[in-house]
């Protein structure tokens, strides 16, 4: 006995033979289905700020996909916030993928374990050149560069009075937590 | 992060759909999808001697034999037994998928799954309320036998080397349903 792997192209077509309830929040994690917990008000707005705070990018200098599908390896992931390259069609011939990604940020309210455990990692085999979590309980971003195999090479903490910088604008650090 | 739970409906529309695999075996427990292991010979011949034995009792028209189909017992599990005895329906139970209450008895044929068929398998029909199941152990050779469901286990269980077992007042040599 083996539980079957969903793979990406089964997750699509359940999604078209209408096998989900409409409304329900699904990522297939290594052909897996989970189903997101519901987003908190503290956690919907750090998002909306950072979505303001990198609007000025959009669209001349990338597209920003906030809760929206990643495809990384066999997986597909819904980070909080993706920032990729523009393209004309809005990426709607084909779901964008972690090598498409230019940066990636999770907002972590009781999901740091998760965000950190499982989909940093994921990320960092898909190709995503960077990843913020924000660590709402240990008030603390954690900025993930240079993917390797199964994580990533550097790994920086950045606290309160620091602050991160993306493609010319800069995010104090207090302002996401 | 919960996994998410299919249900036998969304099961069998996407089996419609073309969306599993179509040689795959598979059955639905606790809402997860599972592909079967493939069986072996001897574990084919037990499902053909069992064939065999309970065939009789079609004949004359007691009950339909059904042969790794599946069988549901709740909205998050419909497993594949290798073998059921259903109650006798001149439709052949062409309009439905036949549930825990049409069973008379479940048989299972374990060579490799024997712990996942005792203690996953044999809860879950025990819950559904099907009266009677073997759970037939090629590895040492015996036949375990559940009666009377009861939560999720049986009130009366025995496991038999020899002897017969029986079904509907036919009598089934245990020796005959070892290969």
């Amino acid at each position: 006995m083996t539980r079957h792997k969903i793979s990406l192209e089964e997750f699509h077509r359940m999604v078209e033979a209408g096998v989900f309830p409409e409304g329900l929040r699904l990522e297939l994690v290594e052909g897996e289905l989970m189903e997101m917990s519901p987003i908190g008000k503290r956690h919907a707005a750090k998002v909306a700020r950072l979505t303001a705070l990198l609007a000025p990018l959009v669209p001349e200098k990338a597209i920003l996909f906030v809760q929206s599908p990643l495809v990384v390896g066999e997986s597909e992931l819904y980070p909080d916030l993706a920032l990729l390259p523009p393209r004309p069609d809005f990426y709607e011939e084909r779901l964008p993928e972690g090598k498409d990604a230019l940066l990636v940020v999770e907002v972590s309210d009781t999901s740091l374990r998760h965000d950190l455990g499982v989909k940093v990692p994921l990320y960092a085999k898909g190709g995503v050149p960077e990843v913020w979590v924000v660590d709402l309980e240990g008030r603390r971003v954690l900025v993930h560069r240079e993917p390797k195999e199964g994580g990533y090479k550097e790994v920086r903490a950045l606290g309160p009075g620091e602050s991160l910088s993306f493609m010319g604008v800069g995010i104090p650090v207090e302002v996401l937590l | 992060m919960l996994r998410h739970r299919f249900t036998a409906e969304d099961f069998h529309r996407m089996h419609e759909a073309g969306i599993l695999p179509e040689d795959a075996r598979v059955e639905l427990v606790r809402g997860e999808i599972f592909i079967m292991s493939p069986v072996g010979k001897r574990h084919m011949a037990a499902v053909k001697r069992l064939m065999d034995l309970l065939f009789p009792l079609q004949q004359a028209r007691k009950a339909l034999l059904q042969v790794q189909d599946p069988l549901r017992l709740s909205p998050e599990n419909e497993p594949q037994p290798d073998l059921a005895l259903l109650a006798y329906r001149e439709d052949f139970y062409r309009d439905k998928v036949p549930e825990a209450r049409d069973a008379l008895l479940v048989v299972e044929v374990a060579d490799t799954s024997l712990d996942y068929d005792l203690n996953v398998k044999v809860p879950l029909y025990a819950q559904a309320g099907v009266p009677e199941v073997w759970v037939v152990d090629l590895a040492r050779d015996r036949v375990h036998v559940f009666r009377r469901p009861a939560g999720e286990g049986y009130g009366e269980r025995e496991a038999l080397e020899e002897g017969e077992l029986e079904v509907l007042g036919l009598k089934v040599p245990v020796k005959e349903v070892l290969p």
